[in-house]
């Protein structure tokens, strides 16, 4: 430790006036914004104050209902499944095979791609009428699907490029394993435990930490989609794929309702705290943090 | 502990009497969903790569991605763009933006990171907090009023809104990052070149710094792939066609008109991700390093 | 305490009245020391006594919450490290892991601004002093731990500081090793004529390379002095304890009525008079102080107390018999005695212990020394200083 402050201060400053000028500010103007009736293309002083005028607007509002659904959808959906298969494939890999390295590049490499305009451009093509996926089930004899035309099949497709993206995950859920000690899995071993057994009373207990870290992380991205919808479905058909972010762009850049837009972005991050405060709070019940191995701190 | 001898480090706990023969149906097995979920994952890509040397007509005719008559057709014309500009035009801009955005990212996140970790700054634990506070933050909701905030200050259409926010260490999981690496550095070591003379900014660049480059490498990568995918901030900055990116100029060219040239829309989606790929292969080691440490030990 | 601290010159180390608190937690208390140009002084104590502070404030690492230090008669108390004349080795060493040997040794001097011929010189020198010259293009994770201590060692001597300052240097290695290394520092010593303070919590290497040691307890001086003179003269419990291993056996008795020049102290059923000019009156509780090289065993009722024999350790060289010492029926002690070569005794065995009492240390109630043995020349203080390993 330094004793001197000034210098510690001067070092963070940047932080702090970016936290002020980038996050507190624009957080606090949001919330303002919702409580008025601002058009984009105006001046701002034209804004006017009109209260919860937009959140009334906002809870009567079919295409935000639905929005909010399908937006639900896609977190409920996407999320377990991706850290479920991410552990899956972390603890087939946690095997010691040769080419672990390799299969562990092999499915990281999406994730990075993933988000990418590049990739999503590749999925449009591949759930296009003639795109590859129909083609794939032609050859197989099955009958090719609409999938970015009909309702039910396009959130399909956006589901699928984020599952395709378990790569980030699954690397973190591999280091949490490799860090188990071997010893407490002999332990069990001479204790008679199944495989299975093993998995639920040693590795699941010793990797809630992590599982709670990948489950957070996982649910506030999953909830700021915008790429997929955007570039892939485009939202429809008929809103099936309308998440919330892609909602808010639109407001704000398609229809100049700035103070609705803010209005539904203040929910979306209420929606999002209020995940993340109940996955915190419930977290004193199932997660388990361990001490270091052999120290006491 | 014999028992741990005899059987193998490898193994984890094999029941059932025939332990060598379970274990040989545990590798098959597990070879085989490595390999299967491998090449579903990997296809995808390896098509579009395939694809992209493929005359337009082909790719709709056959799923397979070896190209029956390869050609360089797509990334010719997909070069050109159907835009007044080339290809090149977009990928320059893209690493005009970039290349800035990494610089500043990595100095402000070592200079605050340093704050942080070594110095008792009053309201420490506060700003620390609300440090990782923004890491689980709903970006959406600050959208509207940093768009509104650049518009005044006439930033709109520049390349500016894209870098400057990271020159002030907004990108809280780098700065935890950075912290976590430093704290694992000796206090002797730097308490050594306060003795040798050095102020807390020489130790910073003559000792951390040097001690800790693989995290800084670490988060120099990250923040060059995340940009790259970067396409909500510069569709709402930019409006000159000029200036955009590559991820704006690939959703431009599936835009253009319904029968797209596919095969040059994927050549050039695959020149977008070369670079990721060719710096992820030649930097692996620090990828994975840099977000384990970031979360498991988090 | 003292009204100004003597100047000692070049070299001279002076605390007055130093003290450190943390919050509410007082490290050290009312430290007053001077040490001489060109002594070995070295700090020693339990775990956690605030030695390491001391040396820490010393350097100037820490800030005292009260009190002066001064350093080769200059006041350094507010000076930053680096202009107090001194240089440190850390205990884990602290090396540059990503500069070579000859980088790390430079560091200082090209950080304070030296031509880069005057840092090449004195490098050469340092490494030559430190048989370094072989090693000098090498990283630290190239070098063994020994070598790593040089290098330290080095680095602080390019520095041509006037005080060196040790940190527990030899904890890190192995026992080997540790004993070549202390010949080393001894030897580094006899050669550049420096002043050192050396903090350790080992007593043999208080006692061996020391030329004045400082004992510290909870933050407080308990004895300054030569190694022998604490050895044979220990101020207290603490420091008569503290010194010497196996640790001297202690008996808690009585004093009673007191002969001209002597005091008498019965334990258990025994009284053993201590040749003594004066002391408490007789009534009070006292402790008698035998060291462990000072015992005889002698027949059962041949000696000054008797007792049962747990256990022996033969080293060869020496045995160690240790015998719990009765008083009647009643456990009086448990003792440890240290004979030449191989004692003739056995577990369960009931023997005499006899010793002479000329040679007993006597602490008062408050664990004070009465007084002192009257000095030994020759045979009779075959002072251990090495402790069993």
């Amino acid at each position: 430790m330094y004793a001197n402050r000034a210098a510690g201060t001067a070092y963070v400053l940047p932080f702090i006036f970016g936290l002020a000028a980038f996050t507190l500010f624009p957080f606090v103007a949001s919330l303002l914004l919702s409580f008025s009736d601002y058009q984009l293309q105006d001046p701002v002083s034209t804004a006017s104050f009109v209260g919860v005028e937009n959140y009334g607007a906002m809870f009567a509002d079919r295409t935000f209902q639905k929005s909010l659904g399908v937006t639900f959808l896609y977190v409920f959906v996407t999320v377990p499944l991706k850290l479920a298969f991410a552990l899956f494939i972390a603890w087939v890999l946690n095997f010691r095979l040769r080419g672990i390295g390799f299969f562990r590049t092999a499915y990281y490499l999406p994730s990075i791609l993933g988000g990418s305009v590049a990739i999503a451009v590749v999925w449009r093509y591949v759930f296009a009428g003639d795109g590859l996926l129909n083609q794939a089930f032609e050859v197989f004899g099955a009958a090719p699907a609409n999938w970015l035309g009909e309702p039910g099949y396009a959130m399909f497709s956006i589901v699928l490029l984020r599952l395709w993206q378990f790569g980030s995950a699954m690397v973190i859920f591999l280091a949490g394993l490799q860090a188990i000690p071997e010893d407490l899995y002999e332990a069990a071993r001479l204790d008679g435990a199944s495989p299975w057994r093993m998995f639920t009373s040693v590795t699941l207990p010793l990797l809630t930490p992590i599982i709670f870290f990948n489950f957070i992380m996982q649910v506030v991205q999953a909830f700021q989609e915008f790429n997929g919808p955007y570039i892939i479905t485009g939202g429809g058909p008929l809103k099936s794929t309308y998440l919330l972010p892609l909602m808010i762009y639109e407001e704000t850049f398609k229809y100049f309702n700035v103070g609705y837009a803010s209005a539904l972005s203040w929910f979306l991050f209420v929606i999002v705290a209020l995940f993340t405060a109940v996955a915190f709070w419930s977290s004193r019940y199932w997660v388990f943090y361990a001490q270091e191995r052999g120290e006491g701190k | 502990m014999n028992v741990a001898v005899l059987a193998s480090r490898a193994t984890p706990p094999a029941t059932g009497t025939t332990g060598e023969g379970r274990r040989t149906l545990q590798l098959v097995l597990r070879y085989g969903v490595l390999i299967g979920v491998g090449l579903l994952m990997l296809y995808p890509l390896l098509w579009m790569v395939g694809a992209a040397f493929k005359p337009n007509r082909e790719i709709f005719d056959s799923i397979g991605f070896w190209p029956q008559s390869p050609t360089l057709e797509g990334f010719v014309e997909g070069w050109r763009t159907g835009t007044e500009h080339t290809f090149g035009t977009y990928l320059l801009n893209t690493f005009e933006i970039i290349v800035p955005k990494v610089i500043v990212t990595v100095i402000s996140s070592v200079v605050v990171a340093f704050g942080f970790a070594r110095f008792r700054v009053p309201g420490r634990r506060v700003l620390f907090a609300l440090l990782i506070a923004t890491v689980l933050l709903p970006k959406s909701v600050l959208l509207i009023p940093q768009y509104l905030m650049f518009r005044e200050l006439g930033w709109l259409d520049t390349f500016l809104p894209l870098y400057v926010p990271a020159a002030f260490a907004t990108e809280g999981f780098f700065v935890f990052m950075i912290v976590q690496f430093m704290r694992s550095v000796p206090l002797e070591m730097e308490e050594a070149a306060v003795i040798d003379g050095c102020n807390s900014l020489q130790v910073l660049l003559y000792v951390v710094v040097p001690v800790i480059m693989p995290a800084i490498i670490s988060v120099a990568l990250f923040q060059f792939m995340w940009s790259m995918n970067d396409f909500l901030q510069p569709l709402i900055y930019l409006s000159s066609v000029e200036k955009y990116p590559v991820s704006l100029a690939l959703k431009l060219a599936i835009d253009v008109t319904e029968a797209t040239s596919w095969n040059q829309v994927l050549a050039m989606s695959t020149i977008a991700v070369l670079p990721s790929i060719v710096l992820f292969y030649a930097a692996q080691k620090y990828f994975v390093e840099g977000i384990t440490v970031g979360s498991v030990k988090g | 305490m003292p009204p100004t601290v003597p100047d000692a010159g070049r070299g001279g180390l002076g605390l007055q009245g130093i003290a450190k608190r943390f919050g509410p937690t007082t490290v050290v208390e009312g430290v007053d020391l001077t040490v001489a140009p060109g002594e070995f002084a070295v700090i020693v104590g339990p775990s956690g006594c605030g030695k390491s502070t001391l040396l820490r404030l010393v350097a100037g690492l820490e800030a005292p919450s009260a009190g002066r230090i001064v350093i080769g008669g200059r006041d350094v108390t507010g000076v930053p490290p680096a202009k107090r004349g001194m240089a440190m080795v850390f205990q884990s060493y602290a090396l540059y892991p990503h500069m070579s040997v000859a980088q790390n040794m430079g560091f200082g001097l090209k950080i304070q601004g030296l031509p880069k011929a005057e840092i090449a010189t004195r490098v050469a020198r340092a490494a030559r002093i430190l048989q370094l010259e072989t090693l000098l293009e090498r990283k630290p994770r190239a070098l063994s731990g020994g070598q790593r201590q040089r290098v330290a060692i080095g680095r602080a001597i390019v520095r041509d500081p006037e005080i060196f300052l040790f940190d527990e240097p030899l904890s890190n290695l192995d026992a080997a090793l540790r004993g070549q290394m202390r010949v080393e520092i001894a030897r580094l010593h006899a050669e550049l004529g420096a002043t050192m303070i050396y903090v350790t919590h080992d007593q043999v290497e208080a006692m061996t390379l020391a030329t004045t040691i400082v004992v510290l307890n909870a933050g407080r001086v308990e004895q300054v002095g030569a190694p022998l003179a604490l050895y044979q003269r220990p101020a207290n419990l603490f420091v008569a304890g503290f010194l010497g291993a196996p640790r001297m056996n202690f008996l808690p008795g009585r004093l009673t009525s007191q002969p001209a020049g002597t005091l008498s102290i019965t334990v258990g059923a025994a009284t053993v008079r201590v040749p003594r000019a004066e002391g408490p009156r007789a009534g009070t509780s006292a402790t008698l102080g035998v060291r462990p090289e000072h015992f005889a065993l002698v027949e059962p009722d041949g000696g000054v107390l008797r007792g049962t024999v747990t256990l022996v350790e033969r080293l060869g060289s020496e045995s160690l018999v240790y015998v719990r010492a009765q008083d009647g029926v009643a456990e009086l002690a448990s003792l440890t005695l240290r004979l030449e070569g191989d004692a003739r005794a056995a577990r369960g065995d009931m023997v005499g212990l006899a010793f002479d009492p000329a040679r007993c240390h006597l602490f008062g109630e408050d664990g004070v020394a009465v007084g002192h043995p009257p000095s030994q020349e020759g045979s009779s203080a075959r002072a251990s200083v090495r402790g069993v390993v």
